[in-house]
């Protein structure tokens, strides 16, 4: 038994944000079943792919079931409507127009179902004009404003970044529809009645830049089209080291007097005012601090020199890869990923002591499931 | 003042916020945004370093007041017994208790999970720490951009043949909150069926892992570790951010060989269409950086939103890259509540950034902007704690209430 034990979502999804939404909600115990067009959903053909099986797929779809339904056929409808009858929540992410034509427009539906919570999770919401409602993750992250401010300190002649790997953005909308989607499964729990939760994948990235936009938007700093207006000041980057790369924020003078005490009070460090960085932290400063701080660092390496900040109460951490985490050993003492048929999951990331989230199941093939969805 | 229903699908939840910066203030909004209700703890000699961040005074700080939608602030000092006793008495009132204090800072106060669950036996405790609350690595602390290096982001992010630099600094403590916003509702559904409170010991750097795991997860499959790639993707070609007139950039993705050719008939580029080294989506994937220069000298002269507005009609997903003044200028932010007024405690008017969501029907109330310090003092020593005028007052002559 879990958190969730006892609910069950009906996932007409089809893109990594409304599935990532899914699995959130089925790794705390809910009976999430995924439709699946004849085909299989379009996200089994992100790769790489082993033995046939897409990885995407595989890492989004885990503790769901499976059955493959064809919506643009009526028995199909027919078929989700019965599923709908008995569930407490629907996942979707297609546009109005696909909605409208397989009878899942929110206000249709909620005539027929005034108990189901209903989240619909489109780009920029369901006010939208009618070109708004198809983008990718790339689409999505320039949009919200992200990718222009990504890396910091960006020039104008290099490209903006969206993030890592190809689905970033997703996995952030995925966070937000499943929040939304928990908080309303509540409600229904007490008052009986569902809801329609229109989410804007966009907005997402907007509500992540939270303090750092809602200055600007309220006058307190100047909006402009500068790549830099995310940025932070200071010294604060990532470092080259001997095995890899580090990253420092140093924002006080304790961290200063630290930091000068793991690199053995170099002299070019006594050229910097001790407050400098609180009262003092002017543009030559933080290249001159950087210039000099480089080749010392460069020598270092990473997980040695990160331990000996930390005890001196610098933040200075290691950069680490995929291969670091599998092996960090906070990460296998809080069981980070859970192993199902000997392949690691990232999983949450908290430790719970009543509800931890738990994978009983890999991700279904398609249709694997149609004998226990319909008995 | 009285308890004020908001509505929302958390309404009537209390969350005690103990939480300071960012990571913990942002998920306090995302609940508020939700209908809790939340009673953030300050005190004059232990500010939220957002009060003091960006200016002088504490009662128009931009951060601050930029996050503290529909907080209330009660102050209490920690640093005195007394005040601890009140925050006890608050802890039995309350629903969740959140705190991203230093790790073990909350034990000191002799408010270990275990001590809360004396005073309130289902009360949930959502701790947000850098690298979780124990364990051989859980005394190390740092910022966003420390969460994103360990955690695996940085290294994921990154201009092909480049040191990878990581998505911008500000990025992650607004993640790990909206991660801890999650395990607070779950742990609510979990007390709500079997009465059991519990601890949610959440790591910000796993929080951050959650973004890579499918990268974390394809190098378990293949063994082949993940390196930064700039915008490449495998599936869609073309694919990434494009140079426009006047330093813009265009962010466009293809699906197939008919988004393709519509792209290269609306740039009046048949030849790159017609070019056998991007004849399929394999020989666009290869030859991906002669495709994308090929590209930039089609698309730098013209103007970033025209060009969308017109990749779209042809039903190629096309969006500028928004400054912050693009974002700022665009009516479909305002008008869908992205960007929404309130009203601050100290009587502004200000605009702040709304949640994704829109609730309907029986969203919550989203009016008041970030509190003054202590502004509901009144409300929670009075109408929660139930304290009489000689006791309140005696607290506030001690300082416990300062």
């Amino acid at each position: 038994m879990n958190a969730l034990s006892g609910i069950t979502i009906v996932e007409t999804a089809e893109r990594v944000c409304g599935e990532w939404a899914g699995r959130l909600l089925a790794d705390f115990g809910a009976e999430v079943i995924k439709l699946e067009r004849p085909g299989g959903s379009p996200t089994r053909r992100y790769g790489p792919h082993v033995d046939g099986k897409g990885a995407v797929f595989a890492y989004c779809n885990t503790n769901k079931k499976s059955v493959v339904v064809d919506l643009e056929g009526e028995t199909g409808r027919d078929t989700l409507e019965k599923l709908l009858e008995r569930a407490d929540a629907l996942i979707d992410d297609h546009d109005p127009q696909w909605c409208a034509r397989v009878g899942l427009d929110p206000a249709a539906l909620r005539e027929r179902h005034l108990r189901l919570v209903h989240c619909q999770i489109t780009p920029f919401g369901q006010q939208a004009p009618d070109d708004h409602h198809r983008a990718w993750p790339i689409n999505v992250a320039a949009a919200g404003g992200w990718a222009w401010h990504t890396p910091s300190e960006s020039d104008d002649a290099d490209p903006p970044l969206m993030g890592a790997g190809r689905f970033m953005p997703d996995f952030e909308s995925g966070l937000d529809a499943a929040i939304a989607i928990a908080a309303s499964l509540l409600r229904q729990r007490r008052m009986g009645q569902g809801q329609c939760i229109d989410l804007s994948e966009v907005a997402v990235q907007i509500s992540r830049a939270d303090v750092v936009l809602g200055r600007v938007l309220a006058g307190d700093d100047e909006p402009s089209h500068s790549r830099r207006r995310y940025d932070m000041g200071g010294p604060g980057d990532v470092f080259a080291c001997a095995d890899g790369f580090v990253h420092l924020v140093m924002m006080t003078s304790a961290q200063w007097q630290g930091l000068k005490d793991i690199m053995g009070n170099p002299d070019w460090a006594e050229e910097f005012p001790q407050d400098w960085l609180e009262f003092h932290c002017t543009p030559d400063r933080v290249t001159s601090f950087r210039d000099q701080f480089r080749p010392w660092i460069a020598l270092q390496k990473r997980n040695e020199v990160s331990k000996a900040a930390q005890a001196k109460g610098v933040p200075l951490v290691p950069g680490n890869s995929a291969e670091d985490l599998l092996a960090n050993e906070q990460y296998r003492h809080r069981g980070y990923f859970q192993s199902l048929e000997g392949l690691a999951y990232p999983t949450a990331a908290y430790r719970m002591t009543a509800s931890p989230v738990r994978l009983n199941r890999t991700a279904p093939a398609p249709d694997a499931d149609r004998d226990e969805v319909f008995p | 003042m009285t308890y004020r229903d908001r509505g929302g699908p958390l309404a009537g939840v209390r969350v005690l916020a103990v939480a300071k910066v960012w990571a913990g203030p942002y998920a306090a909004k995302l609940l508020a945004q939700l209908g809790a209700e939340i009673v953030k703890v300050e005190s004059t000699s232990a500010l939220d370093e957002m009060r003091a961040y960006g200016g002088v005074d504490i009662e128009h700080a931009p951060y601050f007041l930029s996050q503290n939608t529909e907080a209330l602030s009660v102050r209490v000092d920690l640093k005195c017994e007394d005040g601890i006793a009140q925050l006890k008495k608050m802890i039995a009132v309350s629903d969740i208790v959140l705190d991203n204090l230093r790790p073990g800072a909350l034990d000191k106060l002799g408010l270990s999970f275990e001590a809360m669950q004396a005073i309130k036996p289902d009360i949930i405790h959502v701790s947000i720490k850098m690298y979780g609350s124990e364990g051989p690595l859980g005394y190390q602390t740092g910022y966003a951009p420390s969460f994103a290096a360990i955690g695996g982001l940085t290294s994921l992010v990154g201009h092909e043949d480049r040191v990878p630099r990581g998505m911008n600094i500000r990025y992650g403590d607004t993640t790990a909150g909206a991660v801890a916003a999650f395990g607070a509702i779950a742990a609510l559904h979990h007390r709500e069926r079997t009465g059991e409170g519990q601890q949610v010991d959440l790591s910000a750097v796993e929080a951050i892992s959650g973004l890579v795991g499918d990268s974390l997860f394809a190098f378990g499959l293949t063994g082949e570790p993940p390196v930064h790639r700039g915008n490449a993707h495998d599936e869609l070609s073309p694919h990434g951010f494009f140079p426009t007139r006047d330093n813009g950039w265009i962010s466009i993705a293809c699906d197939g060989g008919g988004e393709w050719h519509a792209l290269a008939n609306e740039l009046g580029a048949e030849n790159l269409a017609d070019d056998p080294q991007f004849a399929t989506h394999e020989d666009r994937v290869a030859n991906r950086a002669a495709l994308e220069a090929e590209l930039g000298k089609l698309t730098h002269t013209l103007d970033c939103a025209e060009l969308a507005c017109r990749l779209r009609a042809r039903g190629v997903a096309a969006w500028p890259a928004a400054s912050t003044v693009d974002l700022m200028s665009d009516d479909l932010f305002w008008s869908n509540e992205t960007f929404r007024m309130v009203i601050n405690g100290n009587g502004d008017a200000r605009p702040v950034i709304g949640s994704s969501w829109r609730i309907e029907p029986g969203g919550a109330e989203l009016e008041r902007g970030a509190p003054m310090l202590g502004e509901h003092d009144d409300y929670v020593y009075r109408e929660l704690l139930g304290l009489d005028e000689d006791e309140y007052e005696a607290l506030k002559a001690s300082g416990a209430i300062s």
